[in-house]
């Protein structure tokens, strides 16, 4: 019978290459007569651009050309808007602002690029950013969120009255109603602030415009090659199919890699079509710090109205969310807190006001999570405050409001990201929290060992939350599967991939279909000349996107294997099966024909064909979900505090995930890991700091503190799996889920194990130093 | 053109002899004076370890050192671990635990973990992450690496 | 970021007034500083080379002298910028009398620090510039210790001012040194209380 590949947790085709170093990253492209790039950034997060002189670097032996604003002359204007916001939500306000290739009269973020030279070097670069002589009339940073919207704020972009970027309202119900009904109303202001997405690759691109074959080749590290292309071959006036984007391997992406246009895209692209000659940058990590955007930053007045037994009637908050000097990415960050903000649970009622504001801090484009771990941390945290006031334990509560699985599809109401009212597809929320409970022996922590351990005058607790994650929004992906004639598979697809073993799990699904092993496929991702439509790698959506087009496809091309096949096995088409790369007919194993022969056959070189025959066993196929598919989950954790030092150790970390069908369960417990990893240093490690001038004062891996192997506990994870109704292979995504709920697990926990303080944390990220100052408030019960 | 000190280095076993700047950075002489792009740069101030070399056997952060500095010894990159028909038996470890996500700071683990298992041949789950807790990565988690490693001692002890 | 403190000269307030008006042992005091020049009355232009942990590099910028009382007190407004980023400060002194022949200087203000050397240097701000302000004081001390005697002794003593290896490594052993300096302390303190508790028991042991 033929092998079934799909959940299969089979190891990657990739790794011997990147494991021996051959693999190709951008900064390891080496073309003869390259030239390397510096940008010359601000010191200053605002500031009037007074006069910039480049004469004496550009006379600096080895320096091939300075660039300013003014040398652009009419190819100078600001990058397009990348996400335009919803027509579908009423009464929306927003203000595009976006980020220009050099600073031209002001600069409005701290490393916004003012001028780029060009050299021999690297290191000769750097050295002719020196002799550029700058003057900038430093004016008054804003920086703070309230104060940016109050009136008289110095204004970051001049021709608006305000640094309102945007005002928007969302209902469902009637929460005002709701609210004088209720036993209980808790009001909450809860601070989340910015966090980098830190890959360990920084940026980089390589540009090359040939003259003589008026070609434009690009490595980029980007998310999303074929928007960049699209996008550089517009803004330059060239044919899409002048312009290849190749994605090579990425060194971790995030989300700020799917950011563009970036100044350094635009820049390298337009100074090697002035130049003639291959040009790299690459970007430093101090640059990755100013120069690569961030997100999280976020302030929220809310509410929640619930009954005396803990039902919750309506949730209410009204919030600022920090977008940076510009805002080119629309409001998806924002529209996911708001359709994450009632999480997994069964809300009536909801109101929420969002005021984006403009600030001299790096543009807020989505990080890992994306606005979903704000809403999560939102209502875990206005639950866990309920369930102390209405004295019912934090699992109950969560049981008690949970929608039921007999509700779905849920329609929420609201609209999201994906422009459209969000509503979930599926899910066993109550499964999902009852297992996590049961993996970490919640009743008997509680009832036995913490007592004991405190007892013993130590300080543990325990934590757990249930989150959801909206995931696979549209609009589409596509693929293209091939036979060749040595029976080996080819296929590729538009998006990218920055470690998410594509390379194996979508050969896993063309596998199932064809009959072939995983690795006799050949998958080319991110690379424009390979496949020509398409979005990108974000918003979790590759195993469900990308993966349902490679199904379709591959379903496709066998449909076309069996029908040429029945022909030349004189079989019909239900008789035959695909196994172990040939064609046969059931039954009968020797009447049969190798998948290569048969593509030989596909493509004659003589003789007729007959009419709407397509040459070559080949397809190409799309697909677009009606809506986003909603992944979920729960996480518990144990944790013991030192409430001397602020000192944590994480002693169980326990994850239940429900991705529905998983590929790859390997794969899908390393996204886990990876993501709880990443939502660990957003709770406890890491944090943007920006002083009142907009001065980034951590912009090192030294200050800011990516968790270590010594950081991050063993992850148990568990599955649940309520398959996906809008997808043939019933996937949800899973990229972001182990980031999303961290933050408000670690508050709920640490507010357990330090019980005796009776502390109220409604922050993240938290830190030894803001642990100690709640601490110092409060004396020990 | 500044001034141009003659090295002589031997990388994998290879001998170079090379002029370069005093301040030419030993990993980008590796990457790319010699072309050998295996191990990779994620800082260049000494935190993240993905350009950990072995010199003379010891594993150093490559960022942080000067070109000069390795005249007349000897440095081992990944590339000399294994070859893609041959993998070295740690390289089959991270392969079979699912070590490897986007592979970045992979050749910087790989070359820190051959000096420590020469060492510690039985490592606890404790010694290890230990050890590890030098080098940086965003993907993985660490725990697929923690396994890779306790796998890989079995491999290399049987 | 802020910054103040004491301390005290080795000779009087007229002479500590001279001197800390005078570009040519400013200039030396501080070692790094490449030129300083009059600029106006109170206006001096200047460069220097400043070093915070890894960032390195020439500040060029202005200092002026405002809000003058000779001999007691004055503001100073420092504004500087280069490759390593850029400073702004204002600061005011005050020069007290003490009346055995020594000075007080007392000093306060805050700086505002940007670039590079903010955002790669910003744990070691602190202590690097409590550091660099102390040695510029302790070897503007020596200068006046020298013109002082110099004035009664009639002639000229040699007055070195500290070069800038000498000056980076004092630094970095006063960085260090603090660190040194309160481990040093903690054992002496461990030790007081291992006595006193010995004394302690022995003395209750006799009483029972």
């Amino acid at each position: 019978m033929t092998e079934k590949y799909v959940g299969q947790r089979m190891t990657r085709t990739e790794d011997p290459r990147l494991l021996t170093g051959q693999a190709l990253f951008v900064d390891d492209v080496e073309i003869p007569g390259m030239l390397h790039a510096a940008f010359l950034r601000s010191d200053y997060a605002h500031a009037r651009l007074r006069s910039i002189d480049v004469s004496a670097a550009r006379n600096r032996p080895g320096v091939v050309a300075v660039y300013t604003a003014e040398d652009m002359e009419d190819a100078w204007k600001p990058c397009p808007p990348l996400v335009i916001p919803p027509p579908t939500v009423k009464g929306v306000l927003f203000h595009a602002r976006t980020q220009v290739p050099l600073v031209k009269d002001k600069v409005r973020l701290l490393g916004e690029p003012l001028a780029v030279v060009i050299a021999e070097s690297r290191y000769i670069a750097e050295d002719a950013l020196e002799d550029i002589v700058v003057d900038l009339e430093p004016l008054e940073a804003v920086v703070d969120l309230e104060k940016a919207l109050e009136p008289g704020a110095p204004l970051v972009h001049d021709d608006l009255d305000s640094n309102l970027a945007a005002h928007l309202i969302q209902k469902k119900g009637d929460y005002a109603a709701a609210r004088e009904k209720a036993d209980v109303v808790i009001k909450r202001r809860i601070v989340i602030d910015r966090c980098a997405a830190g890959a360990m690759e920084n940026r980089g691109i390589v540009a090359y415009w040939d003259e003589k074959s008026q070609q434009l080749t690009i490595w980029d590290t980007t998310q999303a090659p074929i928007p960049i292309r699209n996008g550089l071959a517009g803004m330059f006036g060239l044919s899409s199919h002048q312009v290849r984007v190749i994605a090579p391997f990425v060194g971790g992406g995030f989300g700020p890699k799917v950011m563009m246009f970036y100044p350094e895209e635009v820049l390298l692209t337009w100074a090697t079509l002035q130049l003639g000659r291959p040009i790299k940058w690459i970007e430093d990590r101090r640059e990755n710090f100013l120069a690569t955007t961030q997100e999280r930053g976020q302030v929220h007045d809310a509410e929640i109205a619930l009954t005396s037994d803990g039902r919750i009637l309506g949730v209410s908050h009204t919030f600022i969310h920090d977008t940076g000097a510009y805002d080119p990415y629309g409001l998806t960050i924002p529209l996911n807190t708001q359709s994450h903000a009632m999480s997994a649970y069964d809300v009536p009622n909801y109101y929420s006001e969002l005021k984006v504001a403009f600030t001299n801090k790096m543009i807020v484009t989505p990080v890992r999570g994306a606005g979903r771990p704000q809403g999560i941390f939102l209502m875990e945290r206005l639950l866990d405050v309920a369930a102390k006031e209405l004295g019912i334990d934090r699992v109950e509560i969560r049981k008690r409001n949970f929608i039921p699985p007999d509700a779905f599809p849920y329609n929420h109401e609201i609209i999201d990201q994906a422009f459209a009212a969000l509503v979930f597809d599926s899910g066993n929320y109550l499964a999902g929290l009852e297992k996590a409970a049961a993996m970490i022996g919640y009743d008997q922590f509680i009832k036995e060992e913490q007592p004991r351990l405190r007892a013993e005058g130590r300080h543990v607790g325990i934590g757990i939350v249930s989150f959801v994650e909206t995931t696979g929004v549209g609009p589409y992906e596509g693929a293209r599967i091939t036979v060749e004639t040595d029976g080996k598979i080819s296929a590729a697809t538009g998006v990218g991939t920055q470690g998410q073993g594509h390379f194996t799990s979508f050969a896993q699904v063309i596998a199932d279909q064809l009959g072939v092993s995983p690795r006799d496929i050949r998958l080319v991702t991110g690379d424009t000349s390979e496949f020509h439509w398409g979005t990108g790698t974000f918003a979790s959506r590759g195993s469900v996107v990308a993966a349902n087009a490679i199904h379709a496809a591959a379903k496709a091309v066998r449909t076309k294997i069996l029908k040429l096949a029945s022909k030349v096995l004189e079989a019909p088409e239900e008789e035959l099966e695909l196994v172990d790369n040939q064609v046969r007919v059931a039954d009968i194993p020797h009447q049969s024909i190798s998948l290569g022969e048969l593509a030989v056959m596909a493509n004659p070189l003589r003789g007729a064909v007959e009419p709407g025959t397509e040459p070559g066993l080949e397809a190409t196929a799309y697909y677009g979900p009606q809506y986003g598919a909603t992944a979920s989950g729960s996480h518990a954790m144990i944790i013991e505090v030192d409430p001397e030092t602020m000192m944590v150790e994480i002693k169980r970390y326990v994850t239940v995930e429900d991705c529905g069908t998983m590929l790859n369960p390997l794969i899908v417990e390393g996204q886990v890991h990876g993501g709880v990893a990443l939502g660990i240093g957003n709770s406890y490690y890491e944090q943007l700091i920006y002083d009142e001038n907009g001065q980034l004062l951590n912009a090192s891996l030294a200050d800011y503190l990516i968790p270590t192997a010594s950081e991050v506990p063993r992850i148990e994870v568990g599955h649940e799996e309520t398959r996906s109704p809008l997808n043939e292979l019933g996937s949800k995504g899973a990229g972001e889920a182990g980031c999303i709920p961290v933050p408000a697990l670690f508050a709920q926990a640490l507010e357990d194990a330090l019980a005796d303080y009776d502390i109220e944390i409604l922050e993240a990220p938290m830190s030894p130093n803001k642990l100690f100052a709640l601490l110092q408030g409060k004396e020990k019960e | 053109m500044s001034d141009q000190f003659p090295v002589t280095v031997t990388v994998n076993g290879t001998q170079y002899e090379r002029a370069v700047e005093p301040r030419l950075l030993l990993s980008d002489f590796l990457r790319h004076d010699l072309g050998l792009t295996g191990t990779h740069v994620g800082c260049e101030h000494g935190v993240c370890g993905a350009c950990t070399v072995l010199f003379d056997g010891e594993p150093v952060r490559s960022c942080l050192m000067f070109a000069v500095q390795a005249d007349g010894h000897e440095i081992l990159t990944v590339e000399e671990l294994g070859t893609m028909d041959n993998l070295h038996p740690l390289q089959e470890a991270f392969r079979e635990a699912h070590a490897v996500q986007c592979g970045f700071c992979t050749p910087g683990f790989l070359m820190t973990l051959v000096p420590f298992l020469e060492e510690n041949p039985n490592p606890t789950e404790e010694e290890i992450r230990e050890a590890l807790s030098g080098n940086l990565c965003r993907c993985t988690g660490y725990q697929h690496i923690v396994d890779a490693v306790k796998l890989a001692a079995e491999k290399m002890g049987a | 970021m802020k910054i103040a403190g004491e301390y005290v000269f080795n000779g009087p307030r007229e002479q500590v007034w001279e001197l800390v008006r005078d570009p040519e042992v400013l200039a030396t005091a501080l070692p790094g500083t490449q030129s300083l020049n009059p600029v106006s009355e109170n206006e001096y232009e200047g460069e220097m080379h400043v070093r915070v942990g890894p960032v390195a590099g020439v500040f060029s910028g202005r200092v002026v002298a405002s809000d003058e009382v000779p001999p007691e007190s004055y503001t100073l407004t420092v504004e500087g910028k280069g490759a390593p980023g850029f400073a702004k400060g204002t600061g005011h002194v005050q020069l007290i009398d003490q009346g055995d022949g020594t000075t007080l200087m007392k000093y306060e203000g805050e700086v505002q620090i940007g670039g590079r050397i903010a955002s790669v240097g910003q744990r070691l701000m602190d202590s690097a510039s409590k550091s660099m302000i102390r040695q510029g004081l302790e070897a503007l001390n020596k200068a006046l210790e020298a013109r002082v005697a110099a004035k009664s002794g009639g002639q000229e003593v040699e007055y070195k001012p500290p070069s800038e290896a000498e000056f980076a490594a004092a630094v970095a052993k006063d960085m260090a040194g603090e660190v040194l300096l309160s481990s040093r302390l903690i054992w002496i303190a461990v030790a007081v209380v291992i006595v006193i508790v010995i004394v302690a028991v022995i003395l209750i042991g006799r009483g029972g």
